[in-house]
């Protein structure tokens, strides 16, 4: 079968988003309930801080969580897309022996099992984590016993992993609904559009019309780019922002995490970027293109759309806090000072040229060392 | 002139060896088909004489200088100035138009002529398609005009009937041989297609990695002549 289970444990991105996910829900999570369970013992000169406490675990988890989730979501779309553009032929030959789209679509449960593990993962790490967030977020005087809730581990880990197996069957059912012949023939399902005609005088070179075409042709590639960008901006600008509005612990932890993730998600990027684009490459470099010529003609077109991810990131990341400290610190009554924070900017847009820089740069050189042969050998 | 010198090729660490010793010598302008079986190492052997692969012995030389002791940039330069590639999978770029494809190969030389061999190809009223709403035949000869767009001196074609019917594969090497007449380019094919081959000046024929058998036809046959 063309499914295994190696095909869903190697989604790594996944395993770590999911895992950041849970780990960071567990022990907010777990707080939540174990302060609420001891609510009636708090005294009338705790009660501003403790309601502070209980917004805080609560609005960290439903930023980090429903953030990462939705990061989680879009990169099981993402690869189920490039997995079954990627096997379309074997998948082609299992319908044209007789498997329904229905019977091949299941198998894209193993999907989930990425889920499950980072999901584990996070649950069991969050749990030896927790006594020292209890730590940071115990106020003084008001001690919070850590207490096993099973049902964090049925909302957090069993319950993921269900949605993200039926999650990807679905996706898989849908992209699976084209014809046999075109699947074999690895026809894409692109509209059929003429081109237009170029105006006298303004035709395009063919690297040019190259790097055009090619973001314009893989427009899921292109949004994961940006996607992977606005990660990387929103959650380090965060991270960095949140020591303005929590402990300085607690900004640490979502710092480190959102480095980790945006490392993560733009490794992924910019590797699938590259391994869709390795054909048109070597194709390019058997005519006689430099490595130069093919990398800017490919990737450039890339370039603006990071950019915009990026920038995207930062509005999100400045308006999601604002309303954070408008509406949820307003319920507790004491206002954190919050303003952009303009020297994190500029930190996170540099370290983002330069990662960004880097791993095209890696690429190319490794791309550069892929035998042509070999890549055409692959068809 | 293209010359191979007791060329070797192995690969998985040396223990397959795919070409073993070959030498052969083929002259400007001249039409050379080179046939063997499947995994006789012909392709290889094309691979290496046209700079895609380097040999691990030997020599593959062009005009007396050795493409394996070339740097990637002196090869880059090589595979742009001096030969064209027609392959049986076509390797069109699929999210181009026909245009655009011919292009790829028109633009490193800067000619500005290419629609002209889109016309010759007889695919003036395909100029906007995609490689994907043209049948085989099309995308084959969407090849050859890519190929031809950048005024190879040297053809290297790589089975580019073996994915056709015949009426179509007639037609696309009947192309490829007028081309060769009127621009004069050496032609490399491999084809496994004993009959192909009567349309060659000198047939190479290979086995098991070694040349077997070296002859010339006295007179080529047109592509509407030979068997299928």
């Amino acid at each position: 079968m063309v499914i295994s289970f190696k095909d869903g444990l190697k989604l790594f991105g996944i395993i770590i988003v999911v895992f950041c996910a849970v780990f960071v829900c567990t022990f907010f999570l777990n707080f939540y309930l174990d302060a609420i369970a001891i609510k009636d013992t708090v005294l009338p000169e705790q009660q501003v801080l403790y309601d502070a406490q209980l917004a805080t675990a609560k609005v960290v988890c439903a930023i980090s969580g429903g953030f990462l989730a939705l990061i989680a979501i879009v990169m099981t779309i993402f690869y189920i897309k490039l997995y079954v553009d990627g096997h379309m032929r074997q998948l082609g030959i299992l319908k044209a022996m007789g498997w329904s789209n229905k019977k091949i679509a299941l198998r894209f449960w193993v999907f989930g099992l990425s889920v499950f593990i980072g999901a584990a993962l996070g649950f069991g790490a969050g749990y030896i984590a927790m006594p020292f967030v209890y730590d940071g977020l115990t106020i003084e005087t008001l001690s919070v016993e850590i207490h096993f809730h099973a049902t964090l581990l049925i909302f957090l880990v069993a319950v993921p992993t269900v949605l993200y197996s039926l999650l990807s069957c679905g996706y898989a059912f849908l992209a699976l609904r084209r014809p046999v012949t075109d699947m074999l023939k690895g026809r894409t399902k692109n509209k059929k559009r003429k081109e237009k005609p170029a105006k006298a005088g303004k035709e395009r070179s063919f690297l040019v019309e190259m790097g055009v075409k090619t973001v314009g042709g893989k427009k899921l590639l292109a949004f994961f780019v940006a996607f992977a960008c606005f990660c990387f901006s929103a959650m380090v600008q965060m991270g960095a922002s949140m020591k303005q509005l929590s402990t300085d612990t607690m900004g640490l932890m979502i710092l480190i995490i959102g480095i980790v993730l945006a490392v993560t998600t733009m490794f992924m990027a910019v590797t699938s970027l590259i391994r869709s684009n390795l054909k048109n490459v070597s194709m390019m470099k058997v005519f006689g293109y430099s490595m130069k010529e093919c990398a800017l003609s490919v990737f450039g077109g890339y370039v603006p759309i990071a950019f915009l991810g990026f920038a995207l990131g930062t509005v999100y990341q400045y308006g999601l806090l604002r309303l954070m400290v408008d509406i949820v610190f307003k319920e507790v009554g004491t206002m954190p000072d919050y303003s952009f924070n303009v020297p994190v900017f500029f930190i996170t847009l540099a370290c983002f040229v330069v990662l960004y820089g880097a791993l095209m740069t890696a690429y190319a050189f490794k791309l550069n060392k892929v035998s042509v042969k070999e890549v055409m050998l692959e068809n | 002139m293209i010359k191979a010198d007791n060329i070797v090729k192995t690969y998985n660490g040396g223990t397959v060896e795919v070409l073993k010793g070959v030498s052969l010598e083929i002259n400007d302008g001249e039409k050379v088909v080179i046939l063997g079986a499947s995994g006789s190492g012909k392709s290889t052997l094309l691979s290496v004489l046209s700079g895609l692969e380097r040999a691990d012995g030997g020599k593959a030389l062009y005009n007396e200088k050795d493409l394996s002791s070339m740097t990637e940039k002196q090869l880059t330069e090589f595979r742009r100035n001096t030969v064209g590639f027609i392959f049986q999978q076509y390797y069109l770029l699929p999210h181009l138009s026909v245009q655009n494809n011919v292009k790829m190969g028109a633009d490193l030389i800067g000619n500005k002529d290419y629609v002209e061999i889109i016309k010759a190809v007889g695919l003036e009223n395909k100029l906007k398609n995609k490689p994907s709403e043209l049948s085989g035949g099309e995308q084959q000869r969407v090849c050859i005009a890519r190929a031809l767009a950048k005024k190879p001196k040297v053809l290297f074609l790589d089975e580019p009937t073996g994915a056709l019917d015949e009426k179509t594969g007639r037609e696309v090497l009947d192309y490829i041989i007028e081309m060769q007449k009127t621009s004069g380019f050496t032609m490399v094919m491999v084809t496994h297609n004993l009959n192909i081959a009567e349309t060659a000046d000198t047939v190479i024929k290979m086995n098991s990695g070694v040349i077997t058998e070296i002859y010339r036809n006295k007179t080529p046959k047109t592509a509407y002549e030979i068997g299928w």
